[in-house]
């Protein structure tokens, strides 16, 4: 097994390690591809029922042939020995109704397309039958019902036949038929989602009828933790909140990760303000690396897979971030998931490693099941709106000489509203359609997504494919199991808005001067110029660095990114005890992802060389590979002991590979956007990036229980990173431990309390130095010099450390309606990785170190309760709250009062860092100059006077926030509501700074109105002033290099983040099992909102640009409706 | 780091570490696999040492970003010369309101900008050169070490005339670099020089006519004797620097300069003007793509005052980049240091650089011709040598002439005409105090012996100062600050809060605060050798005049 995963250093395989993996990935098709096959020879038609009392063979083989068509082929001389058979099977799978019929018979079989041959075998003496003694082969009949507490029928329910091939699932009445091969021992296994499992053991009897009680998230749960390892909830020594799939398909998002929202304790999810198909930033439990990502890691089916963005990345620039790359996570098809489990600490991804400092998001991905065979069809559709407009001054036209609105008064008052000149209606259209079923031996899941969107910005366009195939198939009498997924996304999104100060169409749209006709500048974006033949250039107002026509940029500056994506798993593992099993998986996760932005001659000369037009592209190509080998061991001592655990080694190989072509010298031949037609210096305009990074572990679990109420779990990890090599140290060890006590058990508690359990974990996570750091190279430079390299050397670094502890609680009470769980945490990042500026002096430009502790702490509250449960209404409420504080307690100690800058602030308004004392991503900014008692201070021409320095104006993060949810089921409707808020923060508006600056915001008017700014200030010669002409003030305060402080808003927002009211229709015939449909709504309205913009919303979703609004598209408003139909 | 050393280190953890014990059996599997890790870290794009020996490429392609890094790109440029030195001696000024007006251009020292005085400076041109010396290339190509001395010279002779005290003798040897006082650094330059000097002259004699620098060189095309010729000007410009601190070592410098066989850049074809490598000039980027610069009130005024025939080819009249104020289309009209103007576009119709002939790729002048021609002159007048002053002056001017195209005409013998007065059609305006101002200077063109030479010095530097644009500011500054000349406009609003006098104006920058958090210890021991406070206000070592009304330089 070994080779297979560490196959790269081993001879035979020393060619390419590419080529191997694809060979076991392809072995691994072919193996399931039989399994396929083998399943459909067993299928559907090939059952038998049959009952009859001392039936000779001859006329089994006769019912064979007409229930079945299988012809049996036999020598009749064969059939000495023979003895009649007793029958009573229903239903039963041919295989399974042979191999009970010749079971005391001489006789074996053989299935060859569709003849059985029947032929003598060897019969030991003593088993040999007397040809009188009638063999009793009875294969019970077992019918049943299944209902739930209020005895409802329950569909769909799964009834499976433990040890068996047997299964089926109840009818709309709940009602099942099944055969068994034998009535001694039977036990039936009922599951549904949403209830709890339930095996019965069935005796003589024929008729079983089950209640199924509903399912308590945590009590009997099994839950996946880390490696795909399958727990029970109450066994977990860490938080985890678990959503399901329905959740993330109830309102579909384009990124699914925005679906999660609101409803998970601990996470703080903000989308990019970046038009359809943008990224998410997701933090768990606060930031914690000064460098690098501090995003979870995605897990799906126990294997990582990337999260990355393409070429373009994310952006970090106040002036011009270039779009939002994209990110992997929204790439899935949310109808393809069965659940998402968050584990927000350490010690939940301790078995993880590296790349899970930062939490894990293990996502479980539907699958066959058996006895099932279902088709899903999804469709659905909002319309998006924007959900608020930055507040205009409609009172004062154009500046004389300028482009700004500080003109004077309008003699009527402007009614245009230019933004709805400008905005349109976007529209999501979402249409899936799955397919699954399942027999004991195999089950198939096959689904395909269509997403078709439009933006709020015209000509921002997504369209993504979603195939999905998984297979399951168990060999060897189930003793072997081999599990296949294949993923293909392919994804094309136009025109993503552009954040930023450049490139954005909405600096123009904000800006223009009030009381012009913006209408003409839409209808004629561009005008011919005869010196050039009718070369088209834009038609614009202003001419100036930070403004274009918005139209021009719609349309003459589009940008266009396809990404394809493949994703492969399998994973085969075999039991070769009860107690022991072995499994190996492998994972190739490969991402091309394109990139191309078109510059029209004519267009802004920032950032565009030339006078024809400029062209940029880049193409990547990500390749993540992983690999493991896990031994399982579970031993169930005869004591109140059990002890489980694993031993495992694993692999993670990243590959990327890009090429970007930047603008060179501009075009030759204007506005013809081909690699061919850049201009070129002395070095080529062609670049290329290459990256491989390699980590490689062994890790292994304990889990030791006693009595099912004490919980103890052990995990160590060693990791060997290929970003340490030239390091004196490759290698890190981290461990982690954690107990958990189910108190009720051994406790004697009130009897109102159903479930108790407290929980502790300390856990340790190392994480690995970026990637080149301990091998700085020198780099070819634009035209022909290089870049050498000046860090600054420092041979000693070394990974990175979370050292986490936790402890929690989780209740329940009156019969599990009420529960509540608490957790609390602290984690500190130590030796962080330290990207420092030397003192300009030394000569060197960077340095990087370890050093630094970055603490997070926190709690987490979750209570949710079951308020009304009748047969008519139900209505469960649920409410999440959590906090989180983060103090960076020390950075580099060599320079203790130095700022690492996450976004450069010079030279515009906002800047974000990190600083000793402070908290991660603090906005800097620069602040008014005061008196003693805090009054302004003004120069000589009444102007305020700066601080002259960027110091810390706020922090974005919330303080805390919180969720409550609602779901309320009335006989055939259903309504849920989701109201969530986040608290505390500050963020800064540069759309504020600068539309202040230019005249054009509403605060602006009604300054002038009043006869200027009220301010409490102090002119040079001590004298207070208390109003500052409009214009003065905010040409000060204002502008994209404005005072930060007066632009900081409280970042505090309560909304209602989705509501959805469905009907599920009463079934018209038999072929379809349910139709739903349901109006949704996603981020309703505002409860509370006291920033300009929403700001919830990143300009990025890396460390940089959060808490800052420039000129981003504002958060969009969905109403719509969802169409569900099961088959 | 071979596989040897991680097996002992593998197996150390093994034999030390109890807990690995726990993984001796994976261990032992991954054996070996880690042997590709330096490979796998090690970046295909990047370049290593061995891969750059050849061609001696290692030395020599640090030349390339380390002569584009004298004025930098534009945004770094700039930060380090066109929104500091650049307008405090008269040249532009920016029609963009910057930070609200509030800003370097008024005195109001931006930290955030100035910080990059230091890493421009340092990270792209002394670090380079740290890493030559450290190539070896002091003994091994002592020709390309006398490159880098004159570059490095070149860059920091700026730095120090910005701040005075400055880190430079021991650059690149520790964390905490102490500062050097003035007087020492340039007592290193001219060291330099002299090591550059020898080195070149040693090479020309050994192998005339060799040009093995020529592919990395962005001035001469690899022609050692014009580097020659670069290397004694600058030495005569350093040495004139300091005649009113340290006459005795200006005079002795000053005749090593000229007395030099290979001679000074005396022609416009040795003028040492930075082009290639794509490299874009960086005056063109910012006033044509930013439209962030244009023409100071002073340069216009004594240009016009003068009828200077090189105006319409310094700067295009009003009314070019945007409307022009009402009446003064096709006119000049420049905006002097300090305004406040409007939001853009509203001084955009000012004049701006003529961008006609400072085009993307028209080569930046460090030092030309000219500017020798009137050290020359100040040196005869200084008695020093036994030229004339009067003809080293006119040289000068007609040289400068020659440069741009133009002819001299009636130029020299124009003995009335002076600086014009300034008329800013658009101040005052409400809360903006009035800009125009009479002319501060009666200097006149004509050279007259019987003058003082007082006067005419104040002659040859005013036009110096006018050869020496568009790109010579941060040595017109320096020029400025020592003689007093040309007699500049004041500042029409002055941020400073009362550290720097609006009359006496700015005397240097104020140092980095990335110094402050960076290097603290070192930084306090350059304010203590500067001898006053951090401020604006504090003059350099060799600036004894302060500033003051009536200069006094014999």
């Amino acid at each position: 097994m070994q080779k297979i995963v560490y196959g790269y250093c081993i001879p035979w395989w020393r060619s390419s390690s590419l080529t191997k993996t694809l060979l076991v990935m392809k072995l691994t098709f072919l193996f399931l591809t039989a399994a396929c096959l083998n399943v459909y020879a067993n299928g559907v038609s090939q059952t038998i029922t049959l009952s009859g009392k001392n039936v000779e063979l001859t006329k089994v083989f006769t019912a064979i042939k007409k229930q079945t068509g299988y012809v049996v082929f036999y020598n009749h001389s064969d059939l000495n020995g023979t003895s009649p058979v007793t029958l009573s099977v229903y239903d039963m799978p041919l295989r399974s109704f042979l191999d009970i019929m010749l079971k005391n018979q001489p006789l074996a079989y053989n299935i060859e397309d569709k003849t059985i041959m029947l032929y003598r075998r060897a019969v030991p003496e003593e088993k040999a039958l007397d040809s009188k003694q009638v063999t009793d082969i009875i294969a019970n009949i077992i019918k049943g019902k299944v209902t739930n507490a209020q005895g409802e029928p329950l569909q769909n329910v799964s009834v499976i036949v433990i040890g068996s091939q047997s299964g089926t699932t109840t009818n709309n009445e709940g009602q099942f038929t099944l055969t068994t091969p034998d009535n001694k021992d039977i036990i039936l296994e009922f599951s549904s989602v949403g209830y709890q499992t339930k095996r019965v053991k069935v005796g003589k009897q024929t008729e079983v009828n089950v209640v199924l009680e509903l399912e308590v998230a945590g009590l009997s749960d099994v839950v996946v933790t880390a490696l795909g390892v399958q727990r029970s909830a109450k066994s977990l020594v860490y938080a985890n909140q678990i959503v399901k799939g329905s959740e993330l398909t109830d309102i579909k998002n384009d990124n699914l990760m925005n679906s999660l929202n609101g409803k998970v304790a601990g996470v703080t999810i903000s989308p990019s303000a970046s038009g359809v198909g943008g990224s998410a930033k997701v933090i768990l439990r606060g930031s914690k690396n000064a460098f690098g990502t501090n995003q979870p890691l995605y897990v799906i089916d126990g294997v990582p897979i990337s999260n990355s963005s393409n070429a373009n990345g994310q952006p970090n620039s106040t002036f011009a971030g270039g779009p939002d790359g994209g990110d992997g996570i929204s790439n899935l098809n949310p109808d393809d998931i069965e659940s998402i489990s968050v584990l927000q600490g350490a010690s939940g991804s301790a078995l993880y490693g590296s790349q899970a400092a930062n939490g894990v998001i293990l996502i479980t991905t539907k699958k066959g099941k058996i006895g099932t065979a279902k088709i899903n069809f999804s469709s659905s559709y909002t319309n998006n709106t924007i959900s608020y407009k930055p507040k205009f001054q409609n009172k004062y036209g154009v500046t004389p000489n300028g482009n700004q609105s500080w003109g004077a008064a309008l003699t009527t008052p402007e009614e245009n509203d230019n933004l709805s000149v400008f905005y349109q209606h976007g529209q999501n259209i979402s249409n899936s359609v799955n397919f699954s079923s399942g027999s004991a031996l195999a089950q198939t899941y096959f689904s395909y997504a269509n997403t078709t969107a439009s933006g709020v910005e015209p000509t921002n366009k997504l369209v993504r494919n979603n195939f999905t195939f998984r297979e399951i198939g168990h060999f060897l009498n189930n003793k072997l199991t081999v599990d296949a997924n294949t993923n293909y996304i392919q994804q094309k999104v136009d025109n993503t808005p552009s954040m930023g100060l450049f490139f954005n169409p909405l600096t123009g749209l904000y800006l223009f001067p009030v009381g012009n006709d913006i209408t003409q500048y839409k209808d004629q974006y561009s005008i011919p110029q005869p010196e050039r033949n009718g070369l088209l250039t834009q038609n614009w107002i202003a001419n100036e660095d930070l403004q274009q026509n918005p139209w021009w940029i719609l349309h003459k500056n589009p940008n266009y990114s396809t990404r394809n994506r493949l994703i492969l798993n399998a994973s085969v593992k075999y039991d070769f005890a009860s107690w022991f099993n072995l499994q190996v998986r492998g994972n190739i996760d490969r991402v091309s992802d394109t990139w191309e932005r078109d510059l029209y001659s004519g267009t802004n000369p920032v950032n565009v060389i030339g006078r024809n037009g400029a062209f940029t592209r880049s193409d990547l190509t990500r390749t993540q590979k992983y690999g493991d080998v896990i031994a399982s061991l579970k031993i169930p001592f005869k004591s109140p002991f059990k002890l489980e655990g694993l031993l495992g080694a694993s692999n993670t190989d990243v590959i990327t590979n890009g090429t970007s072509i930047d603008q060179g010298l501009g075009l030759i031949i204007p506005n013809i956007f081909i690699a061919q037609n850049v201009a070129t210096s002395v070095t080529s305009n062609v670049s290329n990036s290459s990256t491989h990074s390699q980590i490689q572990s062994a890790f292994g679990s304990l889990n030791l229980s006693y009595n099912d109420w004490l919980f103890l779990n052990i995990t160590g990890r060693n990791d060997w990173s290929s970003n340490l090599a030239f390091t004196s140290n490759i290698s890190y060890f981290y461990p982690s431990t954690g107990l958990s006590i189910i108190l009720n058990q051994v406790l004697k508690l009130p009897t109102f309390i159903s479930f108790a359990k407290v929980r502790g974990s300390y856990a340790e996570v190392a994480t690995s130095v970026p990637q080149y750091i301990t091998n700085p190279l020198s780099y070819l430079a634009a035209g022909g010099s290089v870049n050498f390299n000046l860090v600054e050397p420092n041979p000693k670094l070394k990974p990175t450390n979370t050292k986490s502890t936790e402890i929690g609680a989780d209740l329940r009470f009156f019969d599990n309606k009420l529960s509540f769980n608490f957790s609390w945490y602290k984690s500190n990042t130590y030796n962080q990785f330290i990207q420092y500026t030397p003192a300009a002096s030394t000569g060197f430009k960077v340095g990087y170190l370890n050093a630094g502790n970055i603490q997070n702490k926190g709690i987490e509250l979750l209570l949710a309760y079951d308020l009304v449960k009748s047969e008519q209404l139900s209505w469960n409420t649920a409410l999440n709250y959590s906090s989180n504080q983060n103090v960076i307690i020390e950075l580099n100690p060599n320079a203790p009062d130095a700022q690492i800058l996450l976004t450069t602030p010079n030279p515009n308004a906002y800047g974000s860092a990190l600083q000793k004392g402070g908290s991660w991503g603090d906005i800097i900014g620069v602040k008014f100059e005061r008196n003693e008692s805090g009054q302004i201070e003004l120069n000589s021409g009444g102007q305020p006077i700066n601080n002259n320095k960027f110091v810390k104006v706020g922090n974005p993060n919330p303080i805390w926030q919180m969720g409550w949810n609602n779901t309320f089921n009335y006989k055939k409707i259903t309504l849920s509501f989701l109201i969530d808020g986040k608290f505390g923060g500050h963020v800064m508006s540069m759309t504020q700074m600068l539309m202040d600056s230019y005249g054009t915001s509403k605060v602006s008017g009604d300054a002038r109105d009043n006869g200027g700014v009220k301010v409490n200030a102090v002119d040079p010669n001590g004298n207070t002033v208390s109003t500052i002409d409009a214009l003065k003030w905010y040409s000060t305060v204002g502008g994209r290099s404005g005072i930060g402080e007066v632009y900081m808003y409280s970042a505090t927002a309560v909304r209602i983040r989705q509501a959805t009211l469905g009907y599920n229709f009463p079934i018209m015939n038999n072929l379809i099992k349910s139709i739903r449909l349901s109006l949704i709504g996603s981020n309703l309205l505002y409860l509370s909102k006291k920033a300009p913009y929403d700001p919830e919303i990143t300009m990025s979703t890396g460390n940089g640009m959060s808490g800052v609004d420039v000129f981003s598209q504002p958060t969009t408003r969905n109403i719509g409706a969802q169409l569900n139909i099961s088959f | 780091m071979k596989k040897t050393t991680f097996t002992s280190n593998r197996l150390e953890r093994v034999n030390t570490s109890f807990k690995s014990t726990f993984f001796i059996v994976t261990i032992t599997l991954l054996f070996g696999c880690t042997k590709k890790f330096e490979s796998f870290n090690t970046d295909p794009t990047g370049i290593t040492k061995d891969q750059l020996k050849i061609d001696f490429n290692n030395i020599g392609l640090y030349y390339p970003g380390i002569q584009q890094n004298i004025f930098s790109n534009y945004g770094m440029y700039q930060l380090i010369q066109n929104l500091n030195a650049d307008n405090y001696c008269g040249y532009y000024q920016s029609a963009d309101p910057f930070r609200g007006n509030i800003n370097n251009q008024n005195y109001f020292l931006v930290s955030g900008w100035n910080d990059y005085i230091y890493a421009v400076a340092y990270g792209d041109v002394m670090g380079p050169v740290r890493k030559i010396e450290s190539e070896g290339t002091r003994t091994e190509a002592p020709d390309y070490w006398a490159i880098a001395l004159i570059l490095q010279v070149q860059a920091m002779s700026r730095v120090t005339d910005y701040y005075g005290p400055i880190p430079y003798s021991k650059v690149g040897l520790d964390n905490a670099t102490p500062y050097d006082a003035q007087k020492d650094v340039y007592d290193l330059f001219f060291k330099q020089l002299d090591t550059a000097v020898s080195n070149l002259e040693a090479y020309i004699a050994t192998f005339p006519g060799s040009k093995p620098f020529a592919k990395y060189d962005m001035i001469y095309a690899g022609n050692y004797t014009q580097w020659l010729k670069y290397a004694n000007s600058l030495r005569l410009r350093l040495a004139m620097r300091i005649v009113n601190i340290d006459p005795n070592t200006a005079k002795t410098q000053a005749l090593l300069a000229l007395n030099n066989p290979a001679g000074l850049i005396e022609t416009n074809t040795d003028n040492a003007g930075i082009s290639g490598f794509g490299y874009q000039n960086p005056i063109w980027y910012v006033g044509t793509v930013w439209v962030d610069l244009a023409c100071n009130a002073s340069l216009i005024t004594y240009l016009t005052g003068y009828n200077d025939p090189r105006l319409s080819k310094y700067c295009y009249p009003a009314g070019k980049m945007a409307p022009a104020p009402p009446g003064y289309e096709g006119k000049y009209l420049g905006i002097r240091a300090g305004t406040p103007v409007g939001a853009k576009p509203m001084y955009n119709g000012y004049s701006f650089p003529n961008f006609d002939i400072i085009q993307q790729y028209s080569p930046i002048v460090t030092m030309n011709a000219a500017e020798v021609w009137f050290l020359k002159a100040e040196a005869a007048l200084r008695g020093w040598t036994t030229g004339n002053a009067q003809d080293d002056y006119e040289t000068g001017i007609n040289t400068s002439m020659a440069q741009w195209g133009v002819s001299a005409g009636n130029y020299l013998n124009d003995n009335t005409s002076t600086q014009a007065d300034y008329v800013d059609p658009l101040t005052p305006t409400a809360g903006v105090p009035n800009a125009s101002i009479s002319a501060v200077s009666t200097i006149t063109i004509k050279w007259d012996p019987a003058a003082t030479k007082e006067q005419n010095l104040e002659r040859i530097i005013t036009q110096k100062w006018i050869a020496m644009w568009p790109s010579g500011g941060y040595e017109a500054w320096a020029e400025y600050r020592r003689t007093g000349y040309p007699r500049l406009f004041p500042v029409v609003v002055n941020n400073s809060g009362g550290t720097i006098s609006t009359d006496l104006q700015i005397r240097r920058i104020e140092y980095p605060s990335t110094e402050y958090t960076n290097n603290p210890t070192g930084v306090a021991g350059g304010v203590s050798l500067l001898g006053g406070p951090d401020k604006g206000g504090t003059p350099v070592w060799w600036d004894t005049n302060k500033g003051r009304a009536n200069p006094v330089n014999f």
